[in-house]
């Protein structure tokens, strides 16, 4: 019975996207008479390269033992349990993305600021939430200032 | 020659561009002596702020993180016993017993002259060399500039820390990604009736969002990892002008050939200033009369690794400019810069933009004073921000970076661009996939998909491309790099297993 490992892992998720793209390529016109190679011919190639690289790394890690400490879903628990925190970053990311065009720059940018930093630097001291008061406090009219009068970008 | 460098001169030389370059040093400075921080973080968190800027000025502030970045890592190397940066791990080897032996302004002011005087050996390099290979590889037709960016691609994957195919991998994924959204044939590709991804994706929030997310998690990875061991750092430096002339008079030699060999290896793809650092504190080992001090606190070693990675700064423009093919992150970054100000870096920019080429040159030489003016008046400072943890400065480059991306077309797209880059190249970092060839195959995707239809319109076959003589040396080179990769590979492997049995 094999296990998942990192390289099987990611071997496996390769091959899917060539999959994936390979049906997709199918939507790319074909070649008119004054072309030599289609449009597609390029990312096929490509596709193709991957396919190979990826199926000699699945192969060699189903003929090369795992560690233990290198199965796929122990490292994946102990991954979870060790780094919450990045997690919830990632997803505190995404919540600033969505935000952005629905409260504009300075109301997304504050709550990001505050919350990530309250996240990684704990909120345990006064010190503490001074640093992350005057950390977000001073840096979101800042960034917005450089960003609109000095670069004329309008921020959301 | 001196016509154009004049009118460089007369560019980077008003109080404006001067102002952005002081900027970029001291920016710079600060991001290679925060560790874990990089030269290319710096780079990627300044690079929008260009997007409104002239050429030569988006260049010149860009020129500036990077003369100040590379000479950065020395502050912390001494002070905490941690590298700022990749390139500066050798300082570590003598600058921090140096520093411990109570003298750590000698350590620090040898390595900032030492800094100095790379980058302009340097850059007296990149002023030689850069024109004669631009004009050599002018008589470069698309089958040779097809193989070149192959040979590239192939060599910075093998050189991925011993993970060749996961690096050839990475390289090719980099080049699919350049062919979603239309292309030059305004054929729609991978856009799987999704309307924003018809104009494809922008270099600049997938470079930052593979590179930025996975180094900042790693970053505070490590912290979890080592549950931050808080130091006490006397920050009261005083340098001894005196003491590290005398110091650097007895370095002449050394300064010479350390500067020539990070040139050199600046000038290779997918070398930098880690491999430069090695290979110069190496020598000059070799080279010394008492080698057996290295480690505890000799100048020499100092000299030898600061001359080395500062002097990659000129060395890494060869390439880039001359052929249009960045060697490292940093470069590919750089050439983004002159790509997004609508400039092509390769020969025939020595011919089109003259200036640009001359105000490069010149930027990096009013870098190398700016910077070892700053760092010599502000050591303490900077000693200071390099204590700024990571819980801080993480959330604060993601939100730069974010903004970044959104400035670059005004569209929000672009974060979730970045965003979804981000956990794709966090991912891929867990996973031992080395980022370097995926960004460089993303940078140049384009030109060798332009260049490779190019040949074979002008001939349908295949073969052309082997009977041409340069372009099939490049090819066999690509070839031969990855030979050498596996067999290296297995070396290392059986040296691993050999170990493993003795013990």
């Amino acid at each position: 019975m094999y296990r998942l490992t990192k390289d099987r892992a990611l071997a496996l998720a390769m091959l899917l996207l060539i999959a994936i793209m390979l049906v997709e390529s199918g939507n790319i016109p074909e070649k008119t008479s004054w072309q030599p190679y289609g449009s597609a011919l390029f990312p096929r190639i490509l596709l193709s390269v991957i396919g190979v690289l990826a199926a000699v790394i699945l192969i060699k890690s189903l003929l090369t033992q795992p560690s233990p400490t290198g199965a796929f879903w122990p490292a994946i628990k102990a991954y979870l349990s060790n780094n919450r925190k990045i997690l919830l970053l990632f997803a505190l990311f995404g919540l600033y993305a969505a935000l952005l065009p629905l409260v504009g720059y300075i109301a997304a940018t504050l709550g990001f600021l505050l919350l990530s930093l309250a996240l990684l630097l704990g909120i345990d001291s006064r010190r503490k939430w001074t640093i992350i008061l005057a950390v977000s406090g001073t840096l979101v009219p800042l960034v917005y200032v450089v960003f609109r009068f000095g670069l004329n970008v309008w921020l959301p | 020659m001196a016509d154009f460098f004049l009118q460089a001169l007369n560019q980077v030389g008003n109080p404006a561009v001067l102002a952005l370059i002081t900027i970029g040093v001291m920016f710079g400075i600060v991001g290679g002596s925060i560790p874990g921080f990089t030269v290319t973080m710096a780079i990627l968190v300044v690079f929008p702020f260009t997007f409104a800027m002239d050429p030569v000025s988006g260049v010149a502030l860009m020129i500036g993180v990077f003369v100040g970045g590379y000479s950065g890592g020395i502050v912390s190397g001494v002070m905490l016993g941690i590298p700022g940066t990749p390139s500066s791990i050798t300082t570590v080897y003598d600058g921090y017993p140096m520093a411990q032996n109570g003298e750590p302004g000698r350590a620090l002011g040898i390595g900032m002259l030492a800094s100095f005087f790379g980058t302009v050996i340097s850059v007296g390099v990149l002023v030689f060399f850069g024109p004669l290979i631009a004009g050599f590889s002018m008589n470069f037709r698309p089958w040779e500039i097809t193989a070149l960016i192959v040979f590239a691609l192939t060599l910075v994957a093998g050189l991925s820390n011993g993970a060749l195919l996961k690096g050839l991998l990475a390289a090719a994924l980099g080049l699919l990604i350049t062919t979603v959204g239309y292309d030059r044939n305004s054929n729609l590709r991978f856009d799987f009736g999704f309307e924003p991804l018809n104009s494809g994706f922008e270099i600049l929030p997938v470079m930052i969002g593979v590179f930025a997310f996975s180094q900042l998690m790693s970053n505070l990875e490590q912290l979890s990892d080592e549950r931050a061991t808080s130091q006490r750092v006397d920050t009261k430096v005083a340098i001894p002008y005196r003491q590290i002339l005398v110091d650097l008079a007895g370095q002449k030699l050394n300064t010479l050939r350390s500067s020539l060999i990070g040139s050199l290896v600046g000038a290779l793809p997918g070398t930098g200033g880690t491999v430069a650092n090695f290979i110069s504190y190496d020598q000059a080992k070799k080279f010394s009369r008492h080698p057996e001090r290295f480690g505890k606190g000799i100048p020499d070693g100092i000299v030898a690794s600061e001359s080395s990675n500062n002097a990659v700064a000129g060395g890494a423009f060869i390439p880039t400019l001359a052929l249009g093919i960045p060697g490292d992150l940093p470069m590919a970054i750089m050439m983004g810069v002159l790509i997004l100000h609508g400039i092509t870096p390769g020969p025939l920019m020595f011919e089109q933009n003259p200036i640009l080429v001359g105000a490069i040159y010149v930027s990096l030489l009013f870098g190398a004073v700016i910077m070892v003016i700053c760092q010599l008046m502000l050591v303490r400072w900077f000693a200071k921000i390099s204590l700024i943890p990571q819980q801080i400065l993480v959330p604060v480059v993601l939100m730069l970076c974010a903004i970044g991306a959104y400035a670059l077309n005004n569209n929000l797209f672009d974060i979730w661009v970045l965003f979804g880059f981000g956990i794709v190249g966090y991912l891929l970092w867990k996973a031992a996939v080395p980022l370097t060839p995926l960004i460089l195959g993303v940078v140049l995707g384009n030109n060798l998909e332009r260049q490779l239809f190019r040949a074979l319109e002008l001939d349908s076959n295949w073969l052309t491309f082997l009977t041409r003589p340069l372009s099939a040396l490049f090819l066999a080179l690509a070839v031969a790099s990855v030979v050498f990769s596996i067999l290296q590979n297995r070396k290392i492997n059986r040296n691993l297993k050999a170990q493993g049995s003795d013990a």
